[in-house]
């Protein structure tokens, strides 16, 4: 039974990802789908949903609204509530309905934008593809949206980070923007407030992290930064465009374990080159020095037959990959389950499609790696660590979350 | 109870041919209701004489669970029950979908038990282009598909898509085709075209009407033919084709 699922669920699908990317940004997220779903991105993938208030709205689409395409009374509804509650944007994203309706939600969010004033945009989603797809989407809209050009943005006091030295890009020398940080992939604040001590004591200060623990007013001062750090392909979009934007270079993985000496050298040479191409030639400053992206995690990997085996995203499993081999020099494969760039996988790794193809790749597996959920799946011979994922088991292991940057005594 | 869709390229005269074959029926004493499953809701309009009625998705729009059959109904000439889908605004929702609503809210407000119609007329927009325009051929719905064509090429096509939808929904259950109606414009070849349509499906042309002008005559005035002009040779030539559609319809025992 090819793509089909038995026994283990599946991920969690694009709209959870685009609430839980805009989740702490203050604006209007619209869901356009029946009402009943919503604990699906809510509560179950959401596991700030008791603690932290966020304007996540579901338009309570009902069968003759989706038949007759009801989009007046869908804007009337939105209007209504954004005028009331004044937020700084309002996301419209799509679900199966709206899609097979053919719903022009772009133009929607024009009109709501025209008439309420307040910033609309709308993310392509469907309910049919991956967390990571909605929320990296979601990201970019942000970026391409509110990101203003180095020094332009409104600075907004508090919010702000504090910035003394700056490079001749005329950026603030060694900031970076974390990348790609949502709850789905990295769990509760302190494993995002973990990756900023950690990238502190290497010399590196972040200044927005995209977007857990952070506000829209910091992330608008994005371009300010010297580079940014891709931590889970969710940024990856957020990346292109704020490179393409303002010539940002970037750079992909997440600091995890011995890894993060490689991450923070390739941090170093990616901004030491655009500092020297930019002396050299005022022209190429905009397009940041950086024809490919740099992707530390799949230099100098071990190409003997793997004796270990993560499951789970691309950027996050493959550095948590090169941090077991620097440590244990044991080969580290990393079975991606996920919609993802073939580009951020290893030649030893696998995009992997359906329970059944999971499977087979597991069948000779030694030593396991993935969300407890995995296990009923996994051969018996094999040792298996459990590494939970809110993308695929939602809130069951919460307690037990471990910190993957930094329990050196669990894995690393 | 017969039911029987009606389909063909937009434009070519169902609505017309359909409520004319409406009137002929109720002429010899058969209670008739017509259904229109088209958004733009005019497949009646020549028998309520114009009057304006709401379609059953407007009503489900409006008052959600309290639909009332007796809202959804107008009784035109000779007494056709007189129905009208509806659907959305143009460009917007979705049409196919809206036949599907409309016709499980009428089988749902009772409409087929309370006017116990002898016979019921599907007559629906253009060609099956999606899963909502094959619901009235749906199992439950029409028995008999009839297609009304010219011998315009782009006619004929529209037909031979329609025929094939229902040569491949045979082993659902769905209706059979009944026959091939022709609406002449008066085109080369027509008849032989038309025929060759009919034998490349193994099926009959049951009727050919005329190009008349009387026909738009009647249009003008807001009325059927049948009720215009009962006496014209048109009127004889709707008769009879209503004779051989009940007549395919015995064969099969739907009556």
């Amino acid at each position: 039974m090819r793509q089909s699922y038995r026994i283990i669920p599946v991920y969690t699908a694009d709209v959870s990802g685009v609430c839980s990317a805009l989740y702490e940004l203050g604006g209007m997220v619209v869901m356009h789908d029946p009402s009943g779903c919503n604990s699906t991105y809510n509560t179950h993938d959401e596991i700030r949903w008791y603690e932290q208030d966020s304007l996540i709205y579901i338009s309570g689409l009902t069968e003759i609204d989706a038949v007759m395409g009801n989009d007046a009374k869908f804007i009337r509804d939105i209007e209504e509530t954004a005028r009331e509650l004044q937020p700084k944007f309002i996301a419209l994203a799509g679900s199966p309905i709206p899609f097979m309706n053919g719903t022009d939600f772009p133009a929607i969010a024009q009109v709501i934008e025209t008439e309420t004033g307040i910033p609309a945009f709308a993310i392509p989603t469907n309910g049919m593809h991956d967390y990571t797809y909605g929320a990296g989407l979601a990201l970019a809209k942000i970026a391409e949206r509110f990101v203003q050009p180095s020094g332009a943005a409104k600075v907004t006091g508090a919010t702000r980070t504090d910035i003394s030295d700056v490079t001749s890009t005329g950026r603030s020398s060694h900031t970076l923007n974390l990348l790609g940080v949502t709850p789905l992939d990295f769990g509760p604040q302190q494993n995002a407030d973990c990756m900023k001590q950690i990238l502190a004591k290497h010399g590196w200060q972040v200044t927005s992290i995209w977007a857990m623990g952070d506000s829209l007013e910091n992330l608008s001062h994005a371009a300010e930064a010297e580079v940014n750090l891709v931590v889970s392909s969710v940024g990856l979009e957020t990346a292109k465009i704020l490179k393409e934007k303002f010539g940002t270079p970037y750079v992909i993985g997440t600091p995890v374990g011995d890894f993060t000496e490689d991450l923070v050298m390739a941090l170093e040479q990616v901004t030491n080159n655009t500092n020297k191409k930019k002396k050299s030639s005022e022209e190429e400053s905009t397009s940041g020095g950086q024809d490919e992206p740099e992707i530390p995690y799949l230099r100098n990997r071990l190409s003997t037959s793997p004796e270990i085996t993560l499951i789970g995203e691309a950027v996050t499993m493959g550095s948590l990959a090169a941090a077991i081999e620097k440590k244990y020099e044991k080969a580290v494969r990393v079975l991606c389950p996920l919609e993802t760039n073939a580009g951020l996988l290893a030649p030893a790794d696998h995009i992997t499609k359906g329970e059944e193809e999971a499977e087979n790749y597991l069948k000779d597996a030694k030593i396991i790696v993935a969300d407890p959920l995995y296990r009923p799946i996994c051969p018996s011979h094999s040792q298996f660590y459990d590494l939970p994922h809110i993308a695929f088991s939602g809130r069951i292991y919460l307690k037990r979350y471990k910190d993957i940057l930094t329990n050196t005594t669990y894995l690393l | 109870m017969i039911k029987i869709a009606v389909y063909g390229k937009g434009g070519i005269g169902k609505s017309t041919t359909v409520s004319n074959v409406a009137a002929a029926l109720a002429e010899k004493g058969m209670t008739v209701m017509q259904i229109g499953c088209d958004p733009k809701a005019d497949s009646t309009i020549q028998l309520r004489h114009g009057r304006e009625m709401h379609t059953v998705l407007d009503l489900y729009n409006e008052k959600k669970q309290n639909l009332k059959l007796e809202d959804m109904t107008m009784i035109g000439y000779q007494g056709v029950i007189c129905v009208e889908a509806g659907g959305p605004t143009p460009g917007l929702g979705c049409a196919g979908r809206g036949i599907i609503t409309a016709l499980e809210k009428l089988k749902e407000t009772g409409a087929y038990e309370i006017y116990q119609p002898d016979i019921v007329l599907y007559d629906v927009l253009g060609d099956v282009v999606c899963g909502g325009f094959s619901m009235p051929m749906r199992k439950g719905y029409a028995d008999k598909v009839f297609i009304i064509t010219s011998g315009e090429n782009m006619a004929i096509h529209a037909g031979a898509n329609i025929a094939m939808a229902v040569q491949n929904f045979k082993n659902r259950g769905y209706a059979s085709l009944g026959g091939i109606i022709l609406n002449r414009r008066n085109v080369k070849r027509e008849e032989a075209k038309v025929q060759e349509l009919a034998d490349d499906f193994e099926t009959t042309v049951v009727g050919k009407l005329t190009r008349s002008e009387l026909v738009t005559d009647a249009e003008e005035q807001g009325k059927t033919l049948m009720e215009c002009y009962p006496d014209s040779e048109m009127a004889e030539e709707y008769r009879t084709l209503t004779e051989n559609i009940l007549k395919i319809c015995r064969e099969d025992g739907l009556c």
